[in-house]
């Protein structure tokens, strides 16, 4: 499984890696939704996508938006990282297409649970 | 903001720093008796936008801002950290504390990025709305907010 850490932080695509790598993900960083559409198109193929909302550039929701306007891209599951927690902001990027939403502090149980919702976490998980 | 609004503060930066910082709710507490001056401060702020226009902003020392990045980024006690680094952990801390606290609002409003400086920059119309005295491991980190009028 490929990952693809999407936030502006460095700090908190070192924080989102260093939880998903042991859980059996090859990680992948972009420090903005534009310079992550780029990987893409360069050919880089994510299963999973972890977004931050507030960027520079391009942000999140912007984002989801480009990817599922992309027939070729809908195998990506895209998953909001964000401490947007208002309900409407939720409402808002489940809209555009997030399959989840998780919100920041998390910690690596909350991260797990989530990706075992998405079914993303398989045999091939270490122990 | 009510007395149960710096309990709900308190909370969130609990929550905050036990997710991400400390594993553990322990190293953070209220901070007890008299206040003093930070000597040698780091500021980091986030301002929301829209609904309802504000800063919150978290001042600590420049050790403390130091010891939270390797707190944060897991690294040992006595490793050297870049200013880049702190000004990029110091100010997601911020931001996660200050987006949190967006949810206690009367009014909703848009995030904006984070910053860090020496000094948080003078707002002529900004008013201080609340404030949270903590202790982190026993040193002192001051969050506010402010409101925009």
């Amino acid at each position: 499984m490929k990952a693809l850490v999407i936030d502006d932080s460095r700090t908190m695509r070192r924080i989102v890696g260093a939880l998903l790598e042991p859980l059996g993900f090859e990680v992948h960083q972009a420090g903005d939704g534009q310079e992550a559409l780029d990987l893409l198109d360069d050919g880089l193929e994510v299963d999973l996508a972890c977004i931050d909302w507030n960027m520079p550039v391009m942000d999140g929701i912007e984002f989801v938006t480009r990817v599922r306007s992309n027939p070729d891209r809908r195998q990506i599951t895209l998953m909001m990282v964000t401490t947007e927690s208002e309900t409407r902001q939720i409402v808002r990027a489940l809209a555009a297409g997030a399959h989840e939403y998780l919100i920041k502090p998390f910690t690596p149980e909350s991260i797990r649970d989530k990706l075992e919702l998405l079914g993303l976490l398989g045999s091939e998980e270490p122990a | 903001m009510s007395a149960t609004a710096v309990d709900q503060m308190y909370s969130i930066a609990e929550q905050v720093f036990s997710a991400m910082v400390d594993g553990d709710v322990g190293p953070l507490q209220p901070w007890i008796g008299e206040v003093p001056a930070i000597v040698d401060p780091i500021v980091g702020w986030v301002d929301t936008h829209g609904g309802w226009t504000g800063r919150a902003a978290m001042t600590t020392s420049r050790p403390v801002a130091y010891d939270l990045t390797r707190a944060l980024l897991r690294m040992d006690a006595h490793e050297e950290v870049g200013m880049e680094d702190l000004v990029d952990a110091y100010g997601e801390l911020v931001n996660v504390v200050g987006g949190n606290f967006k949810a206690l609002l009367p009014a909703s409003g848009t995030l904006g990025l984070p910053s860090v400086a020496n000094c948080l920059p003078e707002v002529v119309w900004a008013v201080p709305m609340e404030g949270l005295d903590l202790a982190w491991r026993g040193h002192l980190i001051i969050v506010s907010i402010w409101m925009f009028g």
